[in-house]
């Protein structure tokens, strides 16, 4: 089996779980809804720049959920020694990596589609640019689930578990975040500048540097 | 290193003096180096306070940053230690390593935690304020606390090898995340007012002289903390495989 073929089977694995129990996007996605409305109490989400506040709140619920559905993602790796398993098979450890990356980006990507147009009603937000939107969550995802993946696998083999992973991840996650706050405003206002084509690249540069040094440091972090 | 003490006898009592278990070759330069820190700082307060002419716009104000400055720096090497330590330790498996990047972040954090707060010190009678969300000041704060969630890692792995690896990943992963923590925090403060205290012109050399003095004594005090922290280190490797064994 291939490198590719071999992350493709872990991810699909993820998949089928994940449809049988419907766990992850359920309690995310109801987690994420609860964000944003909690959030729009706390935040003046009505008005004149509100575009700002909501990219702002939207980030933080998509943080969050990312944070949430990769900890858990990695948790039940934990159940019945299932990451020894996965270690112990033929598949590289970049392709467990892979495979785990994608079912990640594919689960908190899933729930920030089925959120946005929630969203987008419960905010009266007039979407100017809607590629550009799914485009910063796209790579906004990506950059976190990226740097999300390599911690849970380490987070699950510490004392504090998942509480250790929103440490290791909020830190390095600032600059993925800042450039993704700023292109999904630049989407809901539909004021596209030059400044907006720099933080995409910002946020593809970031998501490929740190997908580069993911893949060869995940090797160490699950060394016995 | 100390390879000849690693059988243990049976009756040596609990509480053992270090020095009882290995002889320690590098402690004579380690109180050399400790002595010539403490006998460096007074010269620095001199530098400081006295030598460097006062600030013609800042005022006395301005004198924190000859401490401010070196900190700042020696802050920055620390980290950039931890980065180099922590390739090795990934690429040797030594855990030498390891004591290496330990030691640094907590002197590293130690000197970064003294520029946070200098900083304010010295900001609210120039700026005005204590903190600005400037490019520089919001990215030393990500800097510092990248380098906290490290030493919190560390703490919550028990198993010394696992350990090692973890916070070599964070190290290398930190590092490498600093240079563009700067440049978002940049681009996203895009009004930012301009480094009002580097950009001056042709600083009088008696202030550089001085900053220079804060320099060295700040690289003596980091090797005099690395010292004794790399010394503890070592003591605590040989106390854990004493346990494992």
């Amino acid at each position: 089996m291939t490198w590719l073929g071999s992350a493709a089977t872990i991810a699909g694995k993820d998949l089928r779980l994940e449809l049988k129990t419907r766990d992850v996007v359920a309690s995310v996605g109801l987690f994420v809804l609860l964000v944003v409305v909690t959030a729009s109490f706390a935040f003046p989400t009505t008005g004149e720049g509100r575009e700002a506040v909501a990219a702002g709140v939207l980030w933080i619920a998509f943080l969050f959920a990312a944070l949430l559905g990769m900890g858990r993602s990695m948790a039940i790796e934990k159940e019945e020694s299932c990451l020894e398993g996965l270690l112990v098979s033929p598949a590289p450890r970049e392709a467990i990596f892979l495979g785990k990356l994608l079912a990640n980006l594919g689960f908190t990507f899933a729930v920030e589609l089925l959120i946005l147009p929630v969203f987008v009603v419960l905010l009266e937000l007039r979407v100017a640019g809607a590629a550009l939107l799914v485009l910063s969550a796209f790579l906004g995802t990506l950059g976190i689930v990226t740097v999300g993946t390599l911690f849970a696998a380490m987070a699950v083999n510490t004392r504090g578990r998942e509480a250790i992973l929103p440490l290791l991840v909020m830190p390095i996650a600032v600059p993925a975040m800042i450039a993704a706050v700023e292109t999904t405003e630049a989407a809901l206002t539909g004021a596209w500048t030059g400044g907006t084509t720099s933080w995409l690249l910002l946020s593809a540069g970031y998501d490929a540097l740190f997908l580069m040094v993911a893949i060869a440091t995940f090797p160490h972090v699950t060394e016995e | 290193m100390d390879a000849k003490t690693n059988a243990p006898s049976a009756d040596l009592p609990e509480q053992i003096a270090p020095e009882a278990v290995a002889p320690e070759a590098g402690r004579a330069r380690r109180r050399l180096i400790g002595i010539a820190t403490l006998l460096s700082i007074p010269i620095l307060l001199y530098m400081g306070l006295v030598f460097a002419p006062e600030d013609a716009q800042q005022g006395p104000a301005q004198r924190i940053f000859y401490i401010h400055v070196p900190a700042a720096w020696i802050g920055f090497l620390a980290f950039f230690v931890v980065f180099v330590a922590s390739i090795a330790l990934l690429a040797t498996g030594k855990r030498r390593y390891d004591d290496v990047a330990a030691a640094s972040a907590e002197v590293g954090v130690v000197f970064t935690t003294g520029v946070l707060i200098t900083g304010p010190l010295w900001g609210r009678p120039v700026w005005g304020v204590y903190w600005t969300w400037d490019p520089r000041l919001t990215s030393f704060m990500m800097l510092w606390l990248i380098y906290v969630s490290y030493l919190v890692l560390r703490g919550y792995v028990p198993e010394p090898a696992r350990r090692a690896r973890y916070s070599a990943v964070l190290g290398i992963v930190g590092f490498l995340d600093v240079p563009i923590v700067y440049l978002s925090v940049r681009w996203w403060r895009s009004e930012h007012p301009g480094q009002i205290v580097f950009e001056r012109d042709g600083m009088p050399a008696e202030m550089l002289v001085s900053l220079l003095v804060g320099v060295a004594v700040f690289t003596l005090g980091y090797l005099y903390l690395m010292s004794l922290r790399l010394r503890v280190g070592r003591l605590r490797d040989r106390a854990e495989e004493e346990v494992a064994a």
